[in-house]
């Protein structure tokens, strides 16, 4: 008989999606980017994309996300992610490739490379895992961090006056034409994550209708730059994050709806 | 007789580069470069391949770097201040070893500058231009028919050696028009194993430049210096001419090349032995077959369209027992045949 | 075989297009041909040139800096070629925006009313190929049935603007035949090529 090793077990029990990878965490303990991970891969299991799935990197703590996923992937510079994909689409209209970005780089640096691939309404998905605060540089501000909010470069907290107000990008980015699907989501309780998951796949489903831009925008904890512990960090992100970047749906086009109805039918 | 026709040098550019199977164009408008970006958004769609008018020169950059890491050959075209956005996606295709064709058509700067033609940008293109350790092949073009024949070239070295290639005209050589025997079209293109093409049937690709750890990256760097050592001694390129009984030997590249043709056949109607070396490949500089020469003459004069950057590779390749003198114009300005022979008579004297 | 050919003139008044049709046309015949043209954003009003090399040579400068052959379709490229134009040369001056005279007696000079004999031609906007036609029938560089074929070619869907562009290029040649025979070196008589080629 076959021995069966340890990663096909895990697969078998459904412990590991297939789409994701045997590689260790380079994570600190409590943070969203292994859920949103997670989330990710099995949405794309269950779609069956694996073979066509391209994950497009970005720069900061998730700068190495190809390397947890099962599929091919690259690095981009930071801030282009969306332009990389944007050519990969173009190029191969058969293949998924998703952006993986942070806040820094999606809401900051990238500015220019976000908006102008939902003015495209380029066939792509974004997910943009917003934490409010630099995490691989030790915790600078973000273009994200709340107002008021502590960061190694805001000492006596971030002021409007010095540094600008928090970015709100769903709002933002779903007043563009090109975009089809624009959600908020988070990752900071079970019941979040599950709708996190669904939004997650509504948006590789309207990618994969050839639909347009679709963004899922996920509130993710970072406890060690916020300085709380793990389990707080998820009270933290409820109480100060929800109020100024409220969850929801930004932007379903009519004909994503449709594809939302199939799903509840189902 | 081969197909001749009339053409402009930037479209004889976006001609090549379709000759070659160019299925990705990306790029921002700047003069003077634009009629190639024009000329791809009518041509590429006829051909059924990809055209984006970009953001920016950065967002074209990293299109061009989309494209090419997915296995499509890919262009971008700029003029010099899109050349500096785009050192930044220049040094990552460098590190990931992604082949990939820019065009800079050079115009006066530095800053805004002007929409003149000039030959600033030699160090940027040559010497790395971006952060870290690496080189970019670049060639440049001395005709039209060049602009068509080398961005052939460009797209079969940067699939030989999985680097970018640059092709360095100057704004000048962009808007000149001259006769061009067409090509035939490329039609076998090399295997790219490593492209990222969706994980069908083998492990997943991964492309990119970066490492947790400098003890795993090391090697990666340690094989790109290998590649440029390899390009070094396979790929150099020049031109000479008149050079048997020259005592007086020009080194001209692109537009000012062209006006040193004239000014050295007005010289040698006065009776001065002038001859000319090309380099056509600026990376990897012809440094053996100058030197070679320096056998014959100890006298060169170097005439660029800047304040005096060729002539540093010059200056190293002679080494100090050669006189090297300089002929420039600078600023978006032309050099002409009589600044020249002004400094050949001079020297000659 | 070997001439520089400079053309200067406000934008729009057509400077570049007899400057390609002098490119296109030595191509034709055979030549080794460079046409370099002022680029930019003066597309109407600011002064525009071009310039046009033909030669049984490869060709070395893009750029001319003594014209064996100028054209000043306005006073800024007058003051330009008036002094540039080589010895034995010829400069065509667009005689009816441009009061000015040159004092030169080592080139041959055409001053030609191009706007008002391209006006008798239907459309003052055609003083161009009135011009081009001076300069062909005193410097016969390419031939008047090259430019004629190859505008046939290049405005067949505007026929009006053909005919028009035609028959000033005739008055052009015709003109400069009766008036400067014997004039210009090499110029003898007059000798209505276009009609006799059109009849060809």
């Amino acid at each position: 008989m076959a021995q069966i090793n340890n990663k096909e077990l895990e697969t078998l029990l459904g412990l590991r999606p297939e789409s994701m990878e045997e590689h260790p965490f380079h994570f600190c303990p409590g943070c969203g980017h292994g859920l949103v991970f997670r989330l990710v891969a099995e949405v794309i299991d269950e779609l069956k994309i694996k073979e066509r799935a391209i994950c497009v990197a970005s720069i900061g703590c998730s700068v190495n996300s190809y390397e947890y996923f099962n599929f091919d992937g690259l690095e981009s510079a930071h801030g282009r992610a969306p332009a990389v994909a944007t050519a990969i689409k173009r190029c191969h209209p058969h293949l998924v490739p998703f952006t993986y970005q942070g806040d820094g780089d999606l809401a900051a640096i990238g500015t220019a490379e976000i908006v102008h691939a939902c003015t495209r309404g380029e066939n792509i998905t974004t997910i943009f895992v917003n934490n409010a605060i630099y995490g691989m540089t030790g915790g600078q501000m973000a273009p994200t961090t709340l107002t008021g909010m502590y960061s190694t470069s805001t000492p006596a907290g971030r002021k409007p006056s010095l540094a600008g107000y928090p970015i709100r990008v769903c709002e933002m980015l779903s007043t563009l034409e090109g975009t089809a699907y624009v959600a908020r989501v988070a990752v900071h309780s079970p019941a979040s994550v599950r709708k996190a998951k669904q939004a997650i796949k509504l948006a590789f489903r309207t990618q994969l209708a050839g639909l347009g831009m679709s963004l899922v925008e996920v509130l993710s904890p970072c406890p060690t730059n916020w300085r709380v512990e793990p389990i707080k960090a998820m009270d933290w992100l409820a109480e100060n994050m929800l109020a100024h970047y409220p969850l929801g749906e930004y932007k379903v086009i009519e004909a994503v709806a449709a594809l939302q109805k199939e799903v509840s039918h189902a | 007789m081969s197909e001749k026709t009339l053409m402009a040098g930037n479209i004889a550019i976006a001609e090549g580069a379709i000759l070659a199977g160019c299925q990705a164009y990306f790029g921002y408008p700047i003069t003077p470069q634009n009629e190639l970006l024009e000329h791809m958004s009518k041509r590429m769609p006829e051909e059924g391949r990809v055209f984006v008018q970009t953001e920016s020169e950065l967002s074209a950059i990293n299109m061009v770097y989309g494209a090419a890491a997915s296995g499509c050959r890919a262009m971008t075209s700029t003029s010099s201040p899109g050349f500096s956005l785009q050192q930044e996606g220049i040094s990552y295709m460098a590190g990931a070893e992604i082949p990939a064709v820019v065009v800079n058509v050079m115009r006066g700067g530095p800053g805004l500058g002007d929409i003149g033609g000039a030959q600033g940008d030699y160090f940027q293109a040559t010497k790395g231009g971006g952060h870290g350790d690496y080189n970019i092949i670049t060639l440049a073009p001395a005709s039209v028919q060049e602009m068509m024949d080398l961005a052939m070239l460009a797209f079969e070295l940067a699939d030989k050696y999985r680097n970018p290639v640059a092709l360095l005209p100057d704004g000048f050589l962009g808007q000149a028009v001259e006769p061009v025997t067409m090509r035939q079209p490329v039609t076998e293109f090399p295997d790219k194993p490593w492209a990222i093409t969706g994980a069908v049937g083998r492990p997943k690709n991964i492309i990119n430049s970066f490492a947790m750890d400098p003890v795993d990256y090391r090697p990666r760097v340690e094989l790109l210096r290998q590649k440029l050592i390899k390009i070094k001694r396979n790929e150099v390129r020049y031109e000479g001419i008149a050079l048997d009984d020259a005592s007086l030997i020009i080194v001209a590249y692109g537009s000012a090349f062209r006006s040193a043709m004239t000014a050295m056949k007005m010289a040698r109607e006065e009776g001065f032995k002038i001859g000319i070396f090309r380099p056509i490949t600026l990376f990897p500089f012809p440094v053996k077959p100058l030197s070679d020469l320096s056998q014959k003459t100890r006298r060169f004069l170097v005439v660029e369209l800047s304040f005096g950057q060729l002539i540093e590779d010059v200056r190293l390749s002679l080494g100090t027992g050669a006189q090297v003198e300089l002929a420039n114009q600078f600023g978006g300005v032309p050099i002409s045949a009589d600044e020249i022979l002004e400094a050949i008579e001079r020297i000659m004297k | 075989m070997h001439e520089e050919i400079a053309i200067g003139g406000f934008g729009g008044q057509g400077v570049l297009f007899i400057g390609r049709l002098l490119t296109e046309a030595g191509f034709r015949e055979g030549h080794e041909v460079v046409y370099m043209p002022s680029y930019g954003a003066e597309k109407r009003g600011g002064t525009v040139w071009c310039n046009v090399t033909i030669s049984d040579e490869r060709i070395g400068a893009l750029f001319i800096a003594r014209p064996t052959v100028a054209v000043a379709m306005n006073s800024a490229s007058l003051s330009r070629f008036g002094q540039t134009t080589k010895t034995d040369g010829l400069l065509v001056v667009n005689q009816s925006l441009v009061p000015e005279k040159v004092a030169r007696h080592d080139i041959d000079v055409v001053y030609i009313p191009a706007n008002d004999l391209a006006a008798e031609a239907g459309n003052s906007d055609v003083s161009n190929l009135v011009a081009l036609g001076a300069l062909l029938a005193c410097r016969p560089v390419i031939s008047l049935r090259s430019i004629h074929q190859i505008m046939e070619e290049s405005l067949r869907k505007k026929q009006k603007l053909l005919q028009m562009n035609q028959k000033a290029l005739e008055k052009g040649y015709g003109w400069t035949q009766k008036e400067y025979a014997g004039r210009v070196s090499g110029l003898k008589a007059v000798v209505n090529h276009v009609r006799r080629e059109d009849a060809g």
